[in-house]
């Protein structure tokens, strides 16, 4: 090996100045990554407290009811989330959900095979993920295009299919045990929601295909140019968001003993916004799992907490729309304030070289 | 034409000018002068200070200490602000243009003014075109003003932008304009033209500072020139003084050897190295265009001569349905961007924001990008082995960040651009194909990176080099290969390679075939 060239000796700055400064970016990068996590914590133990709620919030049944609510969201927000780690927006997830639920619902009272009628409803979630790919990168429709149209159809195909009523009768008991009973004192539900977020994390860290989606997000151009099949990774992005909606609505079917025909579009903008503000927690600037849940759990602690003071209901859509756009807007501020104490201390590395 | 009030002959004076960020001082203690009507050259490496100099003349960072002298008013340089830059007759333009290639040259020079406009706020298009045509004559820009700006060649864009700025002093030629690296992506023959008409500006008064990376073009058309190095005016040079291995000296710190290139007779032995490339229809005459183990093979010609396209066709990218690729005697299967990795081919793209930096993924994710297949295990990535090789490459491609964990974008230009060099080297490719991988880089990483170069070749690759720069190309290429209108059109070889034979090969029309 040779050396291309003797390192110059660098003046020594004073060393003081750039510790503190450093230390100071290091807190900065705390507070950006757990902002929201803190925040959820201060709120839980503010309702465990406040004189309105302190005898119905932190009991044993309210959390329950609270993580299992959230399960469905949840998956759905994962859903979201694999996509827009590209910088494609999947509209059609609720819609998916909505009609997974549906078809596994009316399958099911038709007294079909409980694990079959699960199956059809997941592998056509994973159809309409197929048909969302194919538009996007064979046809060249924008992903925003696309999804929104795939879902204004599948509402109608749901209303079709259903007439409008809620499909609820004869679902199996194993099913609806399933989506209300606890194991462990924790809801069988928040157990799934648990295994789709472990099984969206490695997907996203721990396998090239995760990598290369991070890379296509960042820039697609030269991921073209680092041999990413960037169409395949796209596609498979919108195929999982398809394949995971699905599955949130069929644990939806379980949940609710039943499918109402109205209820998959009420799941994408709550799963959206939590797929969004979780580039402000957890890996500050990056779409991740971690922060994906935060945001759920922290927009669910604050409706419920709200819900049991007493508050009424429009509160929620406040409170609901104010985070989406505070929190989201306090990370990047954060995330500047960083980034310019980080570019002095790289400044005062590099500049002296 | 000079101004009255100056009757100090120095358009622009810095005095003791310094700047600190946290502990490192940008700036320390920075004097310089500039007579009015003369160009001076501004040098430095990445990281001299030169930038943080040019954003304090603008008021846009202020300094600590020190103070400013301009146009004969003096003032404190803390206290600069952008709007005194302006009264006092500073014009900057910045290496990144501002204007809007879709519009004609006409509305390209009033914007950031104001349209004259008639009955219901209708734009007096034929006023503006007359306006436009005066502002072209007086500054020797000879284009139809209706033209669509991005049709004009580069440097006659970068021509018309700084028209735009001088247009609205009260003389002609008053002010200091201020140029950062205008000529950084254009092509030699093309800067020709834009510094004769500098000189002209200067000869008509107008007081220029010129930053550049360029050391011929310093001889070409500055009167005087102040390098910086580590914050400090490190000379101050009159135009008698200027010689370039001096100006390299001043500017490195440190004298830098050219790497060397196998000098005696090496296209005679050349042909005893393997072949390992071979692109049929590629070469002179649709001749194949073969490449040797151990040897650095040069592209020039002007922009649009196919240079970039040359590149992207040997690597799978836009080939045309004839073209066949083998690497060591193998033939590339299909042309795709895998099957041309697979083969071992490398390519570095020309634009490295656009094309090659992933800016908001660390240094580490930028490195592994090209080679992802190797850390894949049956339990999951295998971030350490990740870690580890990217944290070896940082050191011996001599990278300076301080961790790999941050983001590319924290690094500068010569940083960057060693990475994306120790993205593809890591693989060890067979054939290694550069697009202007020095470009905007200082002195120092430059060699560097030249060095790196070298240093995968001496292993057993070839490098297809395509250089703006033809004092780069003699240095560095064993050959090169000369391109017009989309061909290789003839080779330049060892024995005859020179700059200027470079310059009479690439501007020459019709050249012997």
């Amino acid at each position: 090996m040779i050396d291309p060239v003797p390192t110059p000796v660098r003046p020594e700055p004073d060393r003081q100045p750039k510790a503190r400064r450093r230390s100071r970016h290091a807190l900065l990068g705390f507070l950006e990554a757990y902002t929201l996590l803190i925040l959820l914590v201060v709120a839980a133990v503010f309702f465990s407290v406040y004189g309105k709620t302190a005898d119905t919030f932190p009991t044993a049944a309210n959390l329950q009811i609270l993580v299992s609510s959230q399960a469905v969201t949840a998956i759905v927000a994962l859903a979201a989330l694999v996509p827009l780690v590209c910088n494609e927006f999947d509209l059609s997830v609720g819609a998916v959900t909505g009609l997974s639920a549906v078809m596994s619902a009316s399958l099911l009272s038709d007294s079909m095979n409980v694990l079959l009628a699960l199956a059809v409803g997941v592998a056509l979630g994973v159809a309409i993920g197929l048909v969302n790919a194919l538009l996007v990168t064979r046809m060249g429709v924008n992903g925003v295009i696309t999804t929104l149209g795939t879902a204004t159809v599948l509402g109608g195909v749901v209303v079709q299919k259903t007439g409008g009523i809620a499909v609820d009768s004869n679902i199996p008991k194993a099913v609806t045990d399933f989506g209300s009973l606890n194991a462990l004192g924790i809801p069988r539900v928040a157990f799934a929601m648990v295994l789709v977020a472990l099984v969206v994390y490695y997907l996203l860290e721990h396998t090239p295909l995760g990598r290369q989606i991070y890379a296509l997000g960042s820039n697609r151009a030269a991921a073209e140019l680092v041999g990413i099949r960037t169409s395949f990774v796209l596609a498979a992005t919108f195929v999982l968001a398809g394949g995971l909606s699905a599955v949130a609505g069929v644990i939806y079917v379980a949940r609710a003993g039943g499918a109402d025909p109205g209820v998959g579009e009420a799941f994408t903008l709550p799963a959206l916004a939590a797929a969004f503000l979780s580039a402000a927690a957890v890996k500050p600037g990056k779409y991740n799992v971690g922060g994906t849940l935060v945001a759920i759990f922290f927009l669910a602690v604050l409706n419920n907490g709200l819900n049991l003071a007493g508050a009424p209901p429009y509160v929620t859509s406040y409170v609901n729309g104010a985070a989406l756009v505070v929190g989201v807007a306090l990370a990047a501020s954060l995330h500047r304030q960083r980034a310019s104490t980080g570019r002095r201390a790289t400044a005062a590395d590099t500049e002296a070289v | 034409m000079h101004s009255p009030l100056a009757t100090d002959r120095h358009a622009l004076r810095v005095r003791g000018v310094a700047k600190a960020y946290g502990g490192a001082q940008a700036l320390d203690g920075v004097t310089l002068n500039v007579e009015a009507g003369t160009i001076h050259a501004l040098l430095g490496g990445n990281g001299s200070g030169k930038s943080t100099l040019i954003k304090i003349l603008a008021g846009v960072v202020s300094a600590d200490s020190g103070q400013l002298v301009i146009g004969g008013v003096q003032r404190e340089a803390k206290a600069q602000t952008p709007a005194h830059a302006r009264a006092g007759g500073l014009l900057f333009v910045h290496q990144q243009q501002s204007t809007f290639p879709q519009l004609s040259v006409a509305e390209n020079l009033v914007l950031g003014g104001r349209y004259e406009t008639g009955l219901a706020g209708r734009i007096k298009w034929s006023a503006l075109r007359r306006r436009a045509q005066r502002v072209l004559e007086q500054y020797g820009i000879d284009v139809d003003p209706r033209t669509e700006l991005g049709r004009l060649n580069p440097a006659t864009q970068t021509l018309v932008t700084i028209a735009r700025a001088l247009q609205d002093r009260e003389e002609a030629f008053g002010g200091v304009l201020v140029l950062d690296e205008p000529t950084a992506r254009l092509p030699r023959r093309e800067v020709d033209g834009l510094l004769a008409n500098l000189q002209r500006y200067a000869e008509a008064g107008q007081t220029i500072v010129y930053v550049t990376h360029r050391l011929d073009e310093v001889h070409q058309v500055a009167h005087t020139a102040t390098v910086l190095r580590d914050g400090r005016a490190v000379a101050s040079l009159g135009r008698a003084q200027f010689d370039r291995d001096e100006l390299v000296t001043l500017i490195a710190g440190r004298s830098l050897t050219a790497p060397t290139r196998p000098t005696s007779g090496s296209s005679q032995d050349a042909p005893a190295a393997e072949v390992v490339l071979e692109a049929k229809g590629l070469g002179i005459d649709a001749e194949p265009l073969c490449l040797r183990a151990g040897e650095v093979v040069g592209v020039a010609g002007l922009i649009g001569s196919g240079r970039t396209r040359l590149l992207r066709r040997i690597f799978g990218l836009g080939a045309a349905a004839h073209d066949q690729v083998s690497v060591s005697g193998k033939q590339v299967a299909g042309s795709s961007v895998r099957a041309a990795m697979r083969a071992g081919i490398a390519y570095v793209p020309e634009d490295r924001t656009a094309d090659a930096a992933f800016a908001d993924l660390s240094i580490t994710r930028n490195i592994s990008v090209a080679d992802l297949g190797s850390y894949a295990r049956w339990r999951g990535f295998d971030q350490r082995a990740e870690k580890a090789r990217a944290a070896a490459l940082m050191t011996s491609f001599q990278i300076r960040g301080r961790s790999a964990e941050l983001t590319i974008a924290a690094l500068s230009g010569g940083n960057q651009q060693k990475v994306v060099l120790a993205r593809w080297l890591q693989r060890r490719p067979k054939v290694l194909l550069l697009d202007e991988p020095s470009q905007g880089v200082d002195v120092g990483a430059r060699a560097e990176i030249h060095a790196l170069i070298r240093r995968a070749v001496d292993e057993g690759a070839a490098a297809l080099l395509v250089s703006s720069d033809f004092a780069e190309l003699a240095a560095v290429a064993d050959r090169v290969f000369i391109m017009r209108n989309g061909r290789i059109v003839t080779e330049i070889r060892a024995s005859e390679l020179s700059e200027d034979a470079l310059t009479a090969a690439v501007y020459q029309h019709g050249a012997q075939q």
